[in-house]
C-alpha cells in the first residue's frame, strides 16, 4: 500500500560531474593536509614540545597533591579513575579498531580546517566507518597511518604503548582519558586491567 | 573527508534536490549550496539520530530557502485534509519511480513542497508550518489541494492511455 512513498524517499540520481568541482572551489579554507605532511610542520613540533611541557608541569603538581593527601582518599580516587579509564579505553579501542579496519585509504584522512583555518587543532576530524565525523587526537591519527590494517598497530608501536602504559599504571596518578595509553591497548592489557 | 562524504551521499541528496525543485538548474544550485552547508555544519553534528537524516534535513531546508526566494506561500482558507481520499494515490504504487516523479513534477511548487514533506518525508503539519513559516491549517490545505491535483493528473493520464488503446483497437 502506497509503495510510491518509499520509491520517492529512496530515489537516487548521480549528479553531474561539474557539481563537485564547483563545491570544492566554494569551500572556504579548503585545505587538505595528509597526516604525513603534518609531521613535517615545524610549528606543530614546537607546539608539541610546549604541550608536553605543560602536561609534565600539570602531572607534577598532581603528583605532589596526591602524595600529601591521606591513603584512604587515594584508594577511592584510584578506584573511580580506573573504572573511568577502563570505559574510556574500551570506547577508544572500539573506535580506533573500526577506523583501522575500514576499507578507506588511510592517507586520505584529512584535517577539517573549515571553521578556523590556520589555528592548530586539538582534534582531527576523520570520516568514520559510516562516513560520520569522528574526532580523534593527532596521536591516534598517526597510529592509524602506522597501523597498516593491523590491530593492535605495528609491534614497534605496541611496545612503545605497552611501556608507556606500564609507567602510567605503576604511577600513583591514573592517566586521564586524553592520554595515549587509553587510545590503544591490546587485549592482554585489557584482561590485566579487568 | 569532504569528497568521501560527497561520494557517499551525493546520489541520494541529488534525488532530494530533484524532488523539491522544478528543473535541473535549480536542483544543481540546491545541491551545491546544500553540501557547502553540510561541510560548514559538520562540527555541530552531535551524533544524535542518523547522520543521513541530519544531512537530508539540511538539504530540505536549503530547498525551502531556494524556493522562498522565488515564490511566496500565502496562508489560504482551510480545506480539510481528508477531503481527498488517499485511495486516489494508490494508483501511483503501480508506476515506476520515473513516472511518479513526472506526475509529481506537474504540481505547482507550493503543493509539491508540502506533499513531499508530509507524504514522503513524514513531517507533521506542525513541523511543516514551522519550516515554511505558514500556519498548520495552510499546510493541511496545501496538502489536500495537492492530492486533488494529483488525482486529476492521474485520471487525465489514465484517460489518455485508455483513449489510445481504443484508437489502436479501431
Amino acid at each position: 500500500m502506497q509503495n510510491f512513498k518509499n520509491k520517492l524517499y529512496d530515489f537516487e540520481v548521480t549528479p553531474p560531474e561539474n557539481i563537485w568541482s564547483n563545491i570544492s572551489k566554494d569551500l572556504p579554507g579548503n585545505k587538505i593536509i595528509k597526516i604525513t605532511d603534518r609531521k613535517k610542520s615545524k610549528n606543530l613540533y614546537y607546539l608539541a614540545i610546549a604541550a608536553a611541557s605543560l602536561v609534565v608541569i600539570f602531572l607534577g603538581s598532581l603528583f605532589f597533591k596526591y602524595n600529601s593527601s591521606s591513603p584512604g582518599d587515594s584508594d577511592t580516587t584510584t578506584t573511580v579513575s580506573t573504572e573511568k579509564m577502563r570505559d574510556s579505553m574500551a570506547l577508544n579501542h572500539k573506535i580506533l579498531e573500526s577506523i583501522i579496519h575500514s576499507p578507506k585509504e588511510k592517507h586520505e584522512i584529512v584535517l577539517n580546517d573549515l571553521q578556523s583555518p590556520g589555528i592548530p587543532k586539538k582534534y582531527i576530524t576523520v570520516a568514520g566507518p559510516e562516513g560520520q565525523p569522528v574526532k580523534i587526537s593527532p596521536k591516534a591519527a598517526t597510529l592509524i597511518i602506522a597501523a597498516n590494517n593491523d590491530f593492535p598497530p605495528k609491534p614497534t608501536w605496541s611496545k612503545k604503548v605497552d611501556k608507556w602504559q606500564k609507567i602510567m599504571l605503576s604511577s600513583t596518578i591514573s592517566p586521564t582519558f586524553a592520554g595515549i595509553a587509553d587510545l590503544v591497548v591490546d587485549a592482554s592489557n585489557m584482561e590485566k586491567l579487568q | 573527508m569532504q569528497k568521501l562524504l560527497y561520494d557517499r551521499f551525493s546520489s541520494k541528496m541529488y534525488g532530494v534536490c530533484l524532488r523539491y525543485t522544478d528543473n535541473t538548474e535549480d536542483a544543481n544550485d540546491v545541491m551545491q549550496e546544500g553540501f557547502i552547508k553540510v561541510y560548514k555544519s559538520l562540527p555541530k553534528f552531535r551524533g544524535e539520530g542518523s547522520f543521513e537524516g541530519w544531512i537530508r534535513r539540511i538539504f530540505i531546508n536549503t530547498s525551502i530557502e531556494h524556493f522562498r526566494k522565488k515564490v511566496k506561500l500565502y496562508n489560504v482558507n482551510e480545506v480539510h485534509e481528508n477531503t481527498i481520499e488517499d485511495v486516489a494515490l494508490d494508483a501511483l504504487d503501480s508506476l515506476a519511480t520515473k513516472d511518479i516523479l513526472s506526475i509529481i513534477n506537474e504540481l505547482s511548487p507550493g503543493y509539491k513542497q508540502v506533499f513531499n514533506m508530509h507524504v514522503v518525508e513524514g513531517y507533521s503539519h506542525k513541523e511543516i508550518a514551522d519550516m515554511l513559516g505558514i500556519t498548520e491549517g495552510t499546510s493541511k490545505s496545501q496538502l489536500a489541494r495537492a492530492k486533488g491535483a494529483l488525482k486529476k493528473i492521474i485520471e487525465s493520464r489514465t484517460g489518455a492511455i485508455k483513449n489510445n488503446d481504443k484508437e489502436e483497437k479501431k
